[in-house]
Parts: structure tokens; C-alpha cells; sequence
């Protein structure tokens, strides 16, 4: 047990995910040795985090301002959206530098089994912006999971009668990876979404 | 140490960066709850076979809390079942049931088998009306919670049977009747006492008569016993 602030530092940072208590301490003593303006500007980061950071009206991507840059980026294609669980799943299908098309953050995916339904997603948000833009096409873009999976049908059912086209990201082999060590799952649906050479 | 074992994949959430906690139902050990290392990651030789529903075998080795996957072996994906939302539903309640009444430690035959039989039909076409409710009240006389529902379940008699008690446990007669019994309509108790003895692979018709109040029944029933709500059955408002 340390004094005072030391103490109640190590303890704040051990709530951190994937930070245990020695870790905590390890980072602790680090942040007692080094400069005293490095130590302040991690300490306005985190503040700024907090009083800055919100999330987009439209799309519900964090950003600073009232929408995020790709919901203002007037050269996006507005009629694609492509529907994500999180706001880090943006920034994973920005850099393959393949989509130009809009987003809609769920927040999660549908989980019958720990109660989480559409009303706990931000699905009546989408139904709004299908009322009120041009979209056309839904890219479902939520993980290969039993609840990505359900969540995708979920959507499909709810947003084809309304005339969108509504498609799920391909699943199938790691680039990279051998045949032999991928599980039937995997293989099954890559064999069923084969594509012509 | 290493150990083999089998399970179907009940249920299971995120743990640390990139690891999953997976709760399965095993014949022999009843709950496992185990650690699947690094399964998050697209590169994982293991994270998709074990995906929820799925029948595996199992090579653990003990860890300091929980077991940890060292390798998995597919026996049933169940994926044909995941192709329709109402079904991937039905399954959601199977498993939710059976995880709330499985033990650790303890062999469980009847509730495997029981599970297993409720999926291969999932799996083979869309889902019955009655298959849910038929499993709930299979599951409820696996754990020896089957409601009465040829004799009072106070007395024994077996006339005037027109009210169904969740606490007393299944029907009773006008002399046996606590507060709160709900009077079911004609023919309801027969059509589920037909359920709880039904072969899952095969039930008859459903009569929509009686479908949907001998769900709301069974899970009154179910949720009374167990005191817990079925998630699943609240989330698409089944």
C-alpha cells in the first residue's frame, strides 16, 4: 500500500481493461518520473477525451463536433451505408481504402441470450435515416458471430420490404492462412460464397 | 494437466484483448466454463468452432480459475439453424434454459441429450410453433420440475382441473386452489401434457388454439421455478 494520490492512481489505472494491479503500478511509477509537462498533457488528453469527445447525430462515429467528418465529407457516397457494431470497426474499413460510402454505428449486436434487442441498438436511429436520406444499399458489416449473423438477418428482414439492398460482408479464409487449418464453419461459407475466376 | 471432454457451446462473451469465455454443456461435467486463447482474432484456428450451438470435442488443460481450450474438434455446427432469425431464436431460449438449470461438476446426460435432440431439429427445417414450449416442459421433468398436469397438484384428484397454479406446480382443483391460479382454457392442460410427452423430432400439428397460450404457460411456469426471466423470448417479443 502506497500514500494517498500513488495509491489511488494505481487503483484507477488497475480498472482499466487488460491492466492488472502490477501493471498499474508499473505505470504509476512511470508517470512519477517523468516530466511534469508530459504528466499534465496526459492528464488534458484524458479530460479533453471526456468533455470533447461525443458521438455523431447522424451516424453515431465519436467526434468532436456535432457530426463526424465523414458524415460532412460532401464527396461520400450518401446512398451506401455501411452498418458497423462499433465506432472502432470505422476506422478498420477506412483503412483498407475500398468503401466510400456512408455509416451507422449499432452500438452492439442483437444477443437473444443476454437480452439485448433491437430497442438496446441504435436501429430505430437507422429506420429514421432511411426516412429521411437517399440511402439505397446497407453493407452489413458486423462480426462473423451467432449475434453478427442474427443482427444481419434481423436487418435484412426489417429493411428489404423497404426496398433497400441489403448485403453482408463476405466469410471465408484468412489471407495468409493454410486450408488445413481452418475449421468447417469457416470453410463452409467460403466454399458457399466461392467467387468466378 | 490435459483432459478430454465434449460439449455443446451454450453461450459466450469477450474476456481481455483478444480472449473468450465459453460456457458449454458437457455430458459428463455438467456447465464448463473455459478460456478460448486469442479466439477474437481473425487468424484463430478455433475461434469458429466455437461459435454458440455447435457440439465439439474438447482437449482442456487446468488453468489457475477456468479450464483453457488447448484444441477443439468439430462433431455437429448446427448451421443450419443460423440461416433464420426465429430459429436462431428458438435455440437462444434452449440454451438459455439449459445454462440456467446445469450444474458444474455433475453428469448430465439427459439435459445433453435433451439439447442435443432441441438443436438437430433446429437444424433440420424451420421451427415448430410448439417446439420451445414441448422442449421447456422436457427440460422441466430432466430436472424433475415437471408441472402436473393430469392430477391436482395438491390433492391427486383427477377431475375439475380448470386452474393452473405456477407455485403449486401444474393444475389444481377448486378445494387445492392458492391465490394467484389462472384458469386455463378447455383442453389446454391436455394439449400440453401431449407436448411434454411428444418426441421432439416429431410433434403433431400446432392447433392455434392453444399454440400460443401453452408457451405463455410454460415459460410463467419456467420463469417462476428458475426466477429469472428468459432473455431471449423478451428480446423479439415471442
Amino acid at each position: 500500500m502506497y500514500e494517498g494520490p500513488l495509491q489511488r492512481l494505481i487503483d484507477e489505472l488497475s480498472r482499466l481493461p487488460g491492466i492488472g494491479h502490477k501493471s498499474a503500478q508499473r505505470i504509476a511509477f512511470h508517470l512519477l518520473s517523468i516530466e511534469d509537462t508530459d504528466a499534465r498533457r496526459l492528464g488534458h488528453s484524458i479530460l479533453d477525451l471526456r468533455d470533447q469527445i461525443g458521438h455523431c447525430t447522424r451516424c453515431f462515429n465519436v467526434t468532436a463536433n456535432e457530426e463526424c467528418a465523414i458524415c460532412l465529407d460532401a464527396r461520400r457516397d450518401e446512398s451506401v451505408v455501411c452498418v458497423v457494431e462499433r465506432p472502432q470497426d470505422i476506422v478498420v474499413i477506412e483503412r483498407t481504402n475500398e468503401y466510400r460510402g456512408r455509416y451507422h454505428v449499432l452500438g452492439g449486436s442483437l444477443s437473444p441470450i443476454q437480452g439485448i434487442g433491437p430497442d438496446q441498438l441504435r436501429i430505430p436511429e437507422l429506420r429514421r435515416r432511411v426516412e429521411e436520406e437517399q440511402i439505397r444499399e446497407f453493407i452489413i458489416a458486423t462480426n462473423p458471430t451467432m449475434e453478427g449473423d442474427a443482427t444481419a438477418m434481423y436487418l435484412a428482414r426489417e429493411f428489404k420490404p423497404l426496398g433497400i439492398m441489403v448485403s453482408r460482408l463476405a466469410s471465408g479464409l484468412p489471407v495468409g492462412g493454410d486450408l488445413d487449418y481452418a475449421d468447417e464453419l469457416t470453410l463452409g461459407r467460403a466454399l458457399v460464397g466461392r467467387s468466378e475466376m | 494437466m490435459l483432459r478430454h471432454d465434449r460439449g455443446i457451446v451454450l453461450r459466450s462473451y469477450s474476456f481481455g484483448e483478444a480472449d473468450r469465455i465459453v460456457v458449454l454443456l458437457s455430458p459428463h461435467n455438467g456447465k464448463l466454463r473455459t478460456v478460448a486463447k486469442g479466439v477474437r482474432k481473425t487468424k484463430s484456428r478455433i475461434g469458429g468452432r466455437l461459435e454458440s450451438f455447435i457440439d465439439v470435442d474438447l482437449v482442456l488443460y487446468e488453468g489457475r480459475n477456468l479450464d483453457i481450450i488447448n484444441q477443439v474438434s468439430i462433431r455437429n455446427t448446427h448451421a443450419g439453424m443460423r440461416s433464420e432469425l426465429d430459429r436462431v431464436t428458438a435455440a437462444s431460449t434452449m440454451a438459455e434454459g439449459v445454462d440456467a438449470v446445469a450444474q458444474e461438476d455433475e453428469p448430465s446426460v439427459a439435459l445433453f441429450e435433451l439439447l442435443s435432440v432441441g438443436l438437430s431439429v433446429l437444424d433440420t427445417g424451420p421451427a415448430h410453433p410448439d417446439l420451445v414450449t414441448a422442449f421447456l416442459l422436457q427440460l422441466a421433468a430432466v430436472i424433475g420440475l415437471a408441472p402436473s398436469l393430469d392430477v391436482c397438484a395438491g390433492c391427486g384428484r383427477d377431475t375439475g382441473l380448470d386452474r393452473f397454479s405456477f407455485g403449486a406446480g401444474g393444475v389444481v382443483c377448486e378445494s387445492c386452489r392458492p391465490d394467484g391460479a389462472v384458469r386455463l382454457r378447455r383442453g389446454l392442460t391436455a394439449y400440453l401434457s401431449q407436448l411434454a410427452g411428444s418426441d421432439l423430432h416429431s410433434l403433431a400439428p400446432a392447433d392455434d388454439e392453444f399454440s400460443g397460450e401453452a408457451m405463455g404457460v410454460v415459460r410463467r411456469f419456467m420463469e417462476f421455478h428458475l426466477e429469472r426471466r428468459f432473455s431471449s423470448l423478451a428480446v423479439l417479443g415471442s
